[in-house]
């Protein structure tokens, strides 16, 4: 069924949250181009730079979600996963062209290892969107983006003021802990695609502590 | 008959709550009123057997598929409507567009004729006019009238209309009466309503919850005769009465168990719902 299989891509890439998203990336590009306007503070302002563009342009993918049409199509045939897979599946590349052009508004001078900071990028979009299939799974709201960005962006203020040091994430480039930052940014990257993958599962039974027996 | 839906023994808690309670039930073709309170368990009912959610326990079969294995559940979703109590829509999409989009998600995969589906169910619930117009521009009425033409698309054998009703004007809820009754030709529709009116003119059985149990499984006339020497009118409210109301004639009607020389009334649908609340212990609202 190739020919349905497109017809759906293309419904439901009109269904995305084009706007809000476009709108994050926006921001997050204005905040990347910052580091131009820098002058000698380019040097390590470029790494908190990217990370804010990061994190401007995850607050825009936990909308990715967002479905008014959520319980109206909630027994269709076509299973959510299929469905969640094809929203995220339709949004990467855009997501990959965001961060070329956003890694490329730093001066190639004054620009943090692309590696590492592609490592975090990726961790930071997974993560934002495994919060709003977490709440998909979990509840009956239809859009998902409000509370999973006001939660990344208390979670992400919060790691930055009170994350223990041992285990930093946000270090700078020539801090001795880079390397393992980035180790611990690795395994967030696999956990959060894990719990992402998990929870965009349609359980067909209730599992529950208290549950016992056959259904 | 064969029933269409079978279930028995379904159990659902949200927390400590009892959403649904060791619910039994069998459903053939025709309308089927659910009539109970708000958080009668009616809408968790419909989720359940609409495949929504899953029960914590019981075991149902609809159009002989088991929805507790994928494949079932998977079979289940080919055969079956739709229309949730707050049916979202996509408000960019024209009527047209969304209805074909759920089409494609019920995977009609002929262009042609799924196309051809679409504008017959958009014809069937008189929205063939406005098709083309873009939803946010479209009355709450025929917002409702697109989500049925959603559940009706690929023509379903098993429909679920959770309170289709609500927020309609007379004319409107009229016009959905028609809609229902004809879609529950040939197919079965599960119809929860808080309009004991809708289930007088629709539905061939009826189903009454409360507290998350089924208390009355039967058709309307016998949910009515539960009513029957039990309905009286009286100039002052009876302060015995289970419910009383001034009716416009300035006389008080009374539901209860009445004094002897009562002057009895022929019973409604509603009053024998009334009825059967009370006696499941749910409030009745006079």
């Amino acid at each position: 069924m190739p020919g349905l299989r497109i017809e759906l891509a293309v419904a439901v890439a009109r269904t995305l949250p084009w706007g809000v998203v476009g709108a994050a990336g926006a921001a997050g590009l204005l905040i990347a181009a910052l580091s131009r306007t820098t002058g000698e503070a380019g040097d390590w302002l470029a790494l908190p730079l990217l990370r804010a563009a990061i994190l401007a342009f995850a607050m825009g993918l936990v909308f990715l979600l967002d479905d008014p049409a959520r319980h109206t199509t909630s027994t269709v045939p076509t299973p959510r996963p299929v469905r969640t897979v094809l929203r995220v599946a339709l949004v990467a590349p855009a997501v990959a062209a965001w961060w070329t052009v956003a890694l490329l508004l730093v001066p190639s001078d004054i620009r943090p290892p692309v590696a590492a900071l592609t490592l975090e990028a990726g961790a930071a979009f997974v993560l934002a969107v495994a919060g709003a299939v977490a709440v998909v799974r979990f509840s009956d709201l239809t859009r998902p983006g409000p509370p999973v960005a006001a939660g990344l962006l208390t979670t992400a203020l919060l790691a930055l003021l009170f994350w223990p040091g041992r285990w930093a994430l946000f270090v700078p480039v020539e801090d001795d802990r880079w390397a393992a930052a980035h180790d611990r940014w690795a395994v967030l990257l696999a956990g959060a695609v894990v719990a992402g993958v998990v929870w965009a599962t349609e359980p067909v039974r209730r599992w529950s502590l208290r549950r016992a027996g056959p259904r | 008959m064969t029933p269409t839906v079978s279930a028995s023994g379904l159990s659902l808690r949200y927390g400590g709550t009892r959403a649904l309670d060791d619910v039994s039930l069998r459903l053939t073709g025709g309308v089927t009123g659910l009539l109970g309170p708000n958080g009668a368990g009616k809408t968790t009912l419909l989720r359940v057997l609409a495949t929504a959610r899953p029960a914590d326990r019981g075991a149902f079969t609809v159009l002989g598929h088991d929805p507790g294995t994928t494949r079932g559940r998977q079979e289940v979703r080919r055969r079956l409507g739709y229309l949730p109590q707050t049916p979202g829509l996509h408000p960019d999409f024209t009527a047209f567009e969304f209805v074909d989009y759920v089409a494609i998600l019920k995977e009609l995969t002929d262009r042609g004729a799924r196309h051809r589906e679409v504008r017959r169910v958009l014809d069937e619930v008189g929205l063939a006019d406005v098709r083309g117009k873009r939803i946010r521009k479209l009355s709450g009425g025929m917002r409702q009238r697109v989500a049925l033409a959603a559940a009706l698309v690929g023509d379903p054998g098993f429909l679920v209309l959770d309170e289709p009703t609500v927020g309609l004007d007379p004319e409107q809820r009229m016009r959905f009466r028609e809609l229902i009754a004809r879609a529950g030709e040939g197919r079965t529709v599960l119809l929860s309503t808080h309009q004991t009116e809708d289930v007088a003119m629709l539905c061939h059985r009826v189903l009454v919850m409360a507290g998350g149990r089924l208390r009355f499984e039967g058709t309307p006339a016998e949910l009515t005769a539960r009513a029957a020497g039990r309905v009286w009118s009286s100039a002052e409210r009876d302060p015995d009465a289970k419910a009383g109301w001034r009716t416009g004639t300035g006389t008080f009607r009374n539901v209860g168990d009445p004094p002897d020389g009562a002057d009895l009334l022929e019973p409604t649908l509603e009053d024998g719902y009334l009825l059967t609340l009370d006696g499941a212990g749910a409030e009745v609202a006079a």
